[in-house]
């Protein structure tokens, strides 16, 4: 009895193979018969899909693509924040990379790109260099390679100023540090905050404002001997660049509790005319372009930040990065490896970048200042023509000693560590775990 | 002798399916992170051997003792706040010594029916720099840079936390003492009254001891409830400003997501694992000793 029903049960199993192997054939020839053979390809993007801004003007991009390449498929799958870089470890330590990657030119996804789990760009590239900014072209691993193709120059630090108030107060637009410190008593007495700004998630004091100072104490190449250990950064020069941010915060020029402000607070205030200037990446020009009403975008300016006395670094200059883009994944195959490359360069190319331009951001790929666009991409372009840059310091500097670094910004302004003791503790930490790595 | 084999037989495949289970999902991941916390590895290659070093490190850190002193003070507030306070709560209503019971009993248990991020983006509103309360303190003091001073202040900085878990947890204690204090039969309470026990004496003589069980478990998930207190807090402040209001469970999430160091944070993880059980056996000790002085 008992045999007799296994044998049926095997019988069963066996009658379900063929029907299930058929079922397969028949959805592949169905494909055949349609046209060109689909290549699907899973893409792991950054991206925050409640943003009313970025997530339609990304739909807007692969609806282009997806228009031009119909028979590749791409399936999305997003991340934001920090849950995009701890998902991006996990799926990368578990082996299971997505065919195509967003990625970071400096130390934050070096994780995965100094692994080899990502493939050089360069082959697919060549000839196209010179279409790039240059800072766009800088080798990203050690032997030259081009790991993700920088879809935007990320400019980090940029003095959003709002002329008519700078007017009603009786202002003008500062040339130095200490005519903006004389400013801010005026502007706090008219119950205004002088420099927008919001750090409760600590990175924005470093991105957005500690590199450009960095920059204008230091220069350009005494960075680059810091970064190579021939330089170090308990120097006078660089604790100089902290001074400055510990005096700025302690004669309240920052927005009040700056520490407990949510990134995002600051454009808020500058945007309701509570702040005379912002201090924020080139970044938020997508969002002023929908925040601003049309009488705004007339008097609000993109200024550098005032000259500092004995300045290093060039007057003027800002800290900038090549930003993200997106790199395949070292396991394709040449045809999925083709169709990957297609999605990059549409994304980073001149058909996505003239795309993201007309939505305020600054592509990589050298683009004529389009005519028609919204004027404060207009003044973002002029801006970033003209401003000297120097580094970003998490471009260059490792996740640990980075996010120290943050922390104790915000232990420095509250009074609990000197900048003395935050250059030393950095000097230390990049000694141990950056160089040489 | 047969009979015993096959009694023997039947319980090993009984429990096997279970046995299994906790095996792959509870012990391999604890056995596997207590050799991982010897080691240093950063996801990738071959974990290196560095001894107790992980341990040393972690426990000569300023930022990790800080972080434990948070979770102690989120202990404290658990078992001498929460706890105490839902059993008010459920006594008071279950005596009915107040009317509207059930509105009252809606109000408290409804913290805990809302997510920690919302209950964090709900607070952060009201009380950060750019908040309701804030924005009204500036009217009241007449300065426009009033912010809330604690925040800031190394020492201070949790205890809106506390204050938000208190407000957040003690209901849920609460609909659990409810419905024990309702097993207890109403006759006993009823014949110690008509014996001339006060409210008081009711409380001490015959309800207390009847909840000292159920006390004693949801002070075991209050501690190791507190050990690992992550959500509302990573919500709220991220930990910051400055680590301030960090607690060991963020510490270990940086340090091993952030800073992609996973035998450090597999340390840290058997450290709040240690100190749960430490905590829960001298709970116990205590529990067992007062059991055996009310015989």
């Amino acid at each position: 009895m008992r045999t007799t029903r296994y044998g049926l049960l095997i019988g069963m199993l066996l009658l379900l193979v063929p029907a299930v192997m058929f079922a397969g054939a028949q959805r592949e020839e169905a494909a055949g018969q349609s046209g060109p053979e689909k290549i699907s390809l899973s893409v792991y993007h950054y991206l925050d899909q409640t943003d009313k801004t970025t997530a339609p003007n990304f739909q807007e991009l692969v609806d282009a693509f997806s228009k031009q390449y119909p028979e590749i498929e791409l399936t999305f799958e997003f991340g934001y924040g920090e849950s995009f870089h701890n998902k991006l470890q996990t799926l990368a330590m578990s082996g299971q990379l997505p065919d195509i990657i967003l990625l970071y030119p400096g130390k934050r996804t070096a994780q995965v790109t100094s692994a080899g789990l990502v493939k050089d760009l360069r082959p697919w590239l060549q000839g196209h260099e010179d279409e790039f900014a240059s800072m766009a072209m800088q080798p990203q691993g050690k032997n030259g390679e081009i790991w993700e193709l920088p879809e935007d120059i990320s400019i980090t630090s940029i003095m959003y100023t709002n002329n008519k108030l700078l007017e009603q107060l009786g202002l003008t637009l500062p040339k130095t540090m200490d005519e903006l410190l004389v400013q801010g008593e005026t502007i706090r007495k008219a119950g205004l905050i002088p420099l927008a700004m919001a750090n409760k998630d600590d990175w924005a004091m470093q991105s957005c404002f500690a590199g450009m100072i960095a920059e204008r104490t230091c220069g350009l190449q005494w960075f680059d001997a810091a970064l190579a250990g021939e330089a170090s950064f308990s120097e006078p020069r660089f604790v100089r660049s902290l001074e400055i941010i510990k005096q700025l915060h302690d004669e309240n020029m920052f927005s009040p509790g700056v520490n407990q402000l949510a990134y995002g607070q600051g454009l808020d205030d500058f945007v309701n005319e509570r702040a005379v200037y912002l201090i924020d990446g080139g970044w938020t020009v997508n969002q002023l372009v929908g925040e601003l009403t049309d009488s705004q975008k007339a008097y609000v300016t993109l200024e550098s930040f005032p000259d500092i006395t004995n300045q290093a670094g060039e007057s003027g200059s800002t800290s900038a990065t090549a930003g993200q883009g997106f790199g395949m994944n070292a396991k394709l195959d040449e045809k999925q490896a083709e169709a990957a490359w297609k999605w990059i360069w549409f994304y980073s190319g001149p058909e996505g970048s003239a795309i993201r331009q007309r939505h305020g951001r600054l592509p990589a790929y050298n683009l004529d200042t389009p005519k028609e666009a919204d004027p404060m991409i207009q003044k973002l372009i002029r801006y970033a023509a003209k401003a000297p840059m120097g580094y970003v310091l998490d471009a260059v500097i490792g996740a640990e000693p980075i996010g120290v670094f943050n922390n104790n910004l915000q232990q420095m302004m509250f009074g609990n560590k000197t900048p003395q003791q935050v250059a030393d503790e950095l000097e230390t930490m990049v000694d141990e775990i950056d160089r040489g790595n | 002798m047969h009979n015993r084999f096959r009694k023997r037989y039947s319980y090993w495949l009984l429990t096997a399916p279970g046995l299994v289970v906790f095996l792959l999902v509870i012990m391999f991941p604890v056995i596997y992170s207590v050799s991982l916390s010897f080691t240093e590895w950063s996801g990738y290659g071959t974990p290196k051997f560095v001894g107790m070093k992980n341990y040393i490190d972690i426990l000569s850190d300023s930022i990790f003792l800080h972080g434990l002193r948070n979770n102690l003070l989120i202990v404290f507030i658990s078992v001498f706040g929460q706890i105490p306070l839902g059993f008010i709560f459920a006594y008071i209503l279950h005596r009915r010594m107040v009317g509207g019971g059930r509105f009252f009993q809606t109000m408290i248990f409804l913290p805990i029916t809302i997510s920690s991020v919302v209950v964090a983006l709900l607070w952060n509103q009201i009380f950060s720099a750019s908040g309701l309360f804030t924005a009204f303190m500036r009217i009241i003091t007449e300065d426009p840079r009033y912010v809330i001073g604690m925040f800031e202040q190394k020492n201070l900085a949790i205890v809106p936390i506390l204050f938000v878990l208190l407000w957040m947890h003690t209901g849920t204690y609460m609909v659990i003492y409810l419905a024990n204090l309702q097993k207890i039969s109403p006759s006993i309470i009823e014949a110690a009254q008509i014996d001339g026990a006060s409210e008081g004496q009711t409380l001490r003589r015959i309800i207390l001891p009847s909840m000292f069980p159920v006390i004693a478990t949801t002070a075991i998930f209050a501690i190791s409830g507190s050990l690992k207190a992550f959500d509302l807090i990573y919500a709220m402040t991220g930990g910051g400003p400055a680590h301030f209001s960090e607690v060991i469970a963020i510490y270990m999430y940086v340090n091993t997501f952030k800073y992609y160091k996973y035998g450090f944070g597999s340390a840290a993880s058997i450290i709040i694992i240690l100190l749960s059980v430490g905590l829960i056996l001298i709970l116990q000790f205590f529990t067992r000793r007062i059991e055996r002085r009310n015989g």
